[in-house]
């Protein structure tokens, strides 16, 4: 079987030398020996982390801008979130935005990382950060408030300029 | 009778009928904003257009009369193109702010967008800016951006409401929804503008920002304001009732339903006062304890009367099954011929819409399933001199709050033995030795009649600790159906409360007396073969909109 | 004084083959991860040298946990079984010439048995015991298949290991292991040492494949298949058990290989190592670490072929078993007697 031109060719019936199988076998063997010697791809966490690119998709994260978030609590994100992860109670406020969460939770234990919050954010207000290091010591340590949700934009620049340049 | 052609199929329809309205009455839809058919019509939204055969222009379908032999097209290319020039025209200074408003999800303009819509927009200037915020009435909020000027609350107000105070200021794109100076929109129906709006523009002031609607499971019941029992559905998320809103039924309330209804008959469901666990007076003070402890107490105790000794209070607001079981413990358990219930009237309320003087939702089922003294029984006055005098010296209330007339709260004290089934605190469980929790209407299955004599379904909204939503088969939203113990919206607050009836079971057994019944429907079974006006009804021939008893007091209005 | 020698041979090669599973084990995973482009273990000591120490620790402080319905004492039986079979297997492979040593002669070779071939048939068919009862017992659908599997693959395998190994005795003439490493250290045309994997290429490959399937290892892993059986016969055995299992494994390759090594590859014989004119002493400890140098490569050939072939579908299994190796093995030993007859 093999790939020629696009085109997708299936081999039926073997050679002999296929059906012989042994210098099939050692022509696996040489391949295998040879990866050997190649370059490794191990990180040597925790000494050596991994640096990930803006297009990476850690833990959703909520902006934060001039003290406030920028979620006015519309709960699409919470609609499209196919792990049922975030729930989001809505309230009234005194800015021009007339709605905030009053409570923003999202299940870490339930995400998936899958950034559909992200994608269906009409503030841009939920996006993914770059963190991937979570650690729970229980189920009710893993829902995160919106204490450890809120970011500064500031912080998340290169990932708000991402979400920008690829729409 | 006409014969008309709406898109190539012929149809009889009535001769004085608008096109809208024979195409509605043969299912086929045409999109509409300002018209309602209980409404008059006010021709100004233009989305109706249709297209008539040797018309040279466009007809709205909401205005025109049907003629025989009238060709109407309502798909063709032309109606097409005006119903995205119309869309279009509308969308231009529509703020689109879907995110923040509570009209999302529900929303006329967003399903008409999605459906007769180019789905983007060419306007690139700034949109007019209008107020927001503004408090029409005590009750209803509005956001002149989100208007789209169709007149529905205007009309309502004057033509159903009887109370004109809505009207248009400016012109053009600046049109503004205001009341007149000096007035405000605070007629007791005031709040069916928020589901005749079809925008987002007028929204409930108690609702605001509660929940997304696609949030909430509804569920079919009906309000306990009055004795109307208009049709409602109960919206509920995480097991905490959010908004009732009316249910079509033209039998019983058209499609209104007052604020009162609304706003007050719901609050107190998911209150802080609930009662949760059943509780006795020792020393004073009430102690929680379980339920079989409590039954047990209470069964010895009431075994220490005499007859003669014991008088019962049924409830106009408790469904006909508990009534229906509270008169046969009475009477067949205790032993007693005195048992009535206490009428809650208030004639000034009254009104000719929807509003009824007598406050309870079940005033007359009560009666029917024989709430009244035996014969040589006392009824409710004489009980009270009954107790005065010492020769009733324990009290049966099932949910009403006696103690909040005075009079009777003066001698209740009196009593040996108060026994109350109450879903919150109040005056009565204060006095009362034992109390015991009993599920809301919307924590239960049952039967109530309205004042035509019509037997209504109620059906548990809410799930109490010993209902599952799931299992039980209550009305659930995605988050309810895969919650789970780890998640928030997992671990709604559920009170220790359980219906009328089967409280009653429990205690008739611990008195000796065993009722055979499993379920609410099993008591209605009973009801209904025992009680002559009931004869023959089911919970499934009764349905979501009711059938009328055999005897109906009142002539129905149609 | 001959049971002094006895058992300090047996204590000695115990010992060897113990720590050898434990490097075995590390060079492995080792092994894998850099034909993975990956590092592997190398944080517990020296280059990850105390990782199985360390792994070894973590099984010995396992629970040990047994189903319900599982029964019990097959199921604690299972393990001594296979780890058993496993041990004793080597008791006759010789892993040295004689030895001068404080003026005796020492034969390299626990028990010197004249029917050591027989002997390692013997054994082998008894490690099959271990993981079908394992299976069986552990009452688990998936472990039952993996016994049911295991029994099945070695049934098949064991006939064609033990036509191959005829050739090889018709050659020799014996069943004495010892004999038959000694036909081997003579030269062929003067120059090409008479191991067998010359004289009897088709028994070499056909019993090398067969060695595969009796230890279970990839491309026959098939009662254990992961993906398919979660893990076959061991799946409900946990801690120390199951470390039994693992290190029967690993001792089942080791001892693998040393009859490979044995019947094909020359034994200990070092080709031309006379001609170095070294002392008889020195002589037994090349050809003993000769010996040890052989089992090595074939171990790594072993663990490359694990990490490059993908397991056999059970149907081709069982032809590869039935319909072809069993023939060619046939035909091998017939050809064999026929030439013998002949010349």
């Amino acid at each position: 079987m093999g790939r020629d031109n696009g085109k997708m060719i299936r081999t039926k019936d073997l050679t002999f030398w296929q059906k012989l199988y042994l210098p099939e076998v050692f022509k696996g063997l040489s391949l295998t020996l040879s990866q050997m010697f190649k370059p490794k791809f191990t990180y040597m966490y925790p000494e050596e982390r991994f640096q990930p690119p803006s297009s990476f998709r850690g833990r959703p994260i909520l902006v934060e801008e001039n003290g406030v978030e920028r979620c006015v609590a519309c709960g699409l994100c919470s609609r499209v979130c196919p792990a049922l992860a975030i729930e989001v109670q809505a309230s009234e406020t005194e800015l021009e935005k007339e709605r905030y969460p009053v409570r923003f939770e999202i299940n870490m234990v339930r995400c998936i990382f899958c950034g559909f919050c992200e994608e269906v954010c009409p503030e841009e207000a939920i996006i993914m950060s770059k963190e991937y290091e979570l650690v729970f010591s229980s189920q009710e340590e893993a829902i995160f408030g919106k204490e450890r949700l809120l970011t500064p934009a500031e912080q998340v620049r290169e990932r708000l300029e991402f979400l920008r340049n690829s729409r | 009778m006409a014969t008309i052609t709406i898109n190539g199929t012929e149809f009889q329809v009535d001769a004085k009928s608008t096109i809208i309205e024979a195409a509605r009455a043969n299912g086929i839809h045409i999109p509409h904003f300002c018209w309602h058919p209980k409404l008059s019509v006010s021709g100004n939204c233009r989305m109706c257009l249709v297209e008539v055969e040797q018309m040279p222009k466009l007809l709205i379908a909401c205005a025109t009369q049907v003629a025989d032999g009238m060709v109407v097209k309502t798909k063709s290319e032309r109606v097409i193109q005006a119903q995205k020039a119309v869309m279009e025209f509308l969308l231009i200074n529509h703020p689109l702010d879907c995110p923040i408003c509570d009209e999302a999800g529900e929303c006329k303009l967003q399903e008409y967008a999605y459906q007769y819509s180019v789905g983007y927009s060419r306007f690139e200037e700034d949109k007019v800016h209008k107020p927001k915020r503004v408090p029409l009435g005590p009750n209803v909020m509005l956001d002149v951006e989100r208007c789209i000027m169709c007149s529905r609350c205007i009309r309502f107000s004057e033509e159903i409401a009887k109370q004109p105070v809505l009207t248009f200021t400016q012109r053009g794109t600046h049109v503004v929804l205001t009341t007149f100076p000096g007035s405000e929109l605070d007629n007791p129906y005031s709040m069916n503008v928020i589901e005749l709006c079809p925008v987002g523009a007028l929204t409930s002031r108690d609702f605001r920002f509660k929940a997304r609607v696609w949030e909430m499971a509804a569920t079919e019941s009906v309000c306990n304001g009055c004795a109307r029992g208009c049709n409602m559905n109960i919206w509920t998320r995480n097991n905490e009732i959010l908004r009732l809103t009316p249910r079509q039924n033209e039998e019983v309330n058209s499609s209104w339903m007052c604020d009162y209804g609304r706003l007050e008959t719901f609050k107190h469901v998911n209150a802080s006062e609930r009662l949760s666990g059943p509780s006795v007076r020792v020393d004073r003070e009430l102690r929680s304890i379980g339920w079989e402890e409590t039954v047990s107490e209470l069964a010895s105790e009431l075994r220490g009367f005499r007859k003669n000794e014991i008088a019962g209070i049924g409830s106009a607001y408790a469904t006909n099954e508990d009534n229906f079981v509270f008169q046969r413990f009475i009477k067949e358990v205790l032993g007693s011929k005195h048992l009535d219930l206490l009428p809650h009237v208030i004639e000034q309320v009254e009104d000719d819409l929807l509003i009824k003087a007598d406050r309870t939702p079940n005033s007359l089922g009560a009666r029917n399933v024989g709430i009244e003294p035996s014969s040589g029984g006392l009824s409710a006055s004489g009980i009270r001199n009954a107790i005065n005098d010492g020769s009733i010296r324990a009290l049966y209330v099932l949910e009403d709050d006696i103690a909040a007339d005075p009079e009777w709260h003066s001698v209740l004290q009196k009593l040996r033995l108060l026994v109350v089934h109450s879903a919150v605190q109040n005056a009565t469980t204060a006095l009362a030795h034992v109390v015991l929790p009993a599920s809301t209407y919307a924590e239960k299955h049952g039967t109530i009649t309205n004042f035509q004599g019509r037997v209504q379904r109620l059906q548990p909204a809410v799930a109490t600790s010993e209902t599952d939503r799931r299992m039980d088969g209550l009305a659930a939203s995605r988050w309810d159906k895969f919650s789970s113990k780890n998640d928030r919206w997992g671990r709604p607050v559920k009170f220790d409360a359980r219906p009328s009836w089967r409280i009653l079971v429990s205690v008739a057994a611990a008195l000796g007396t065993r009722m055979k019944y499993n379920t609410a429907e099993d008591v209605f079974g009973e009801i209904a073969n025992v009680v002559p006006v009931y004869r023959g009804m089911s919970f499934a021939r009764i349905g979501s909109k009711g059938v009328l008893s055999k005897s109906s007091p009142v002539p129905v209005k149609t | 004084m001959d049971i002094l020698i006895a058992s300090t041979k047996i204590a000695v090669v115990l010992a060897a083959m113990l720590t050898s599973v434990v490097f075995l084990v590390l060079v492995e995973r080792r092994m894998s991860a850099f034909i993975q482009n990956r590092i592997g273990p190398n944080r517990v000591g020296p280059y990850g040298l105390l990782q199985s120490v360390a792994d070894v620790v973590k099984l010995l402080m396992k629970e040990d946990i047994v189903p319900a319905k599982a029964n019990k004492p097959l199921h604690d039986l299972a393990p001594i079984i296979s780890i058993a079979v496993a041990m004793t297997t080597f008791a006759v492979i010789p892993f040295g010439n004689a030895i001068e040593l404080f003026g005796t002669t020492i034969k390299l070779q626990i028990a010197d048995v004249n029917i050591g071939i027989l002997y390692i048939l013997a054994i082998t068919s008894l490690g099959v015991y271990g993981l079908t009862l394992a299976g069986w017992s552990s009452n688990n659908k998936y472990s039952l298949l993996g016994g049911l599997r295991s029994s099945a693959q070695m049934i098949s395998y064991e006939l064609s290991m033990g036509l191959a190994i005829i050739g090889v005795i018709l050659m020799a003439g014996t069943l004495r292991l010892d004999v038959i490493v000694e036909k081997q250290t003579e030269y062929l045309l003067g120059w090409l040492p008479a191991w067998n994997i010359f004289l009897q290429p088709v028994a070499f490959i056909t019993f090398f494949i067969a060695a595969f399937a009796e230890t279970n290892r990839l491309p026959f892993d098939l009662p254990e298949a992961e993906p398919e059986l979660v893990g076959g016969f061991h799946t409900e055995y946990t801690g120390l058990k199951f470390g039994l299992f693992f290190l029967a494994e690993y001792m089942n390759m080791i001892t693998a290989s040393a009859i490979v090594v044995t019947l094909f590859l020359g034994g200990w014989h070092l080709p031309y190592a006379d001609m170095l004119g070294l002392s008889g002493f020195a002589l037994s400890i090349l050809q003993v670490l000769t010996f040890c140098g052989k089992i090595v490569l074939v171990l790594l050939f072993f663990i490359a072929i694990r990490w490059t072939l993908p397991r056999f579908r059970y149907d081709q299994l069982m032809s590869l078993g039935w319909k072809v190796m069993l023939p060619l093995t046939l035909a091998n030993a017939l050809v064999t007697a026929l030439i013998l007859l002949a010349f």
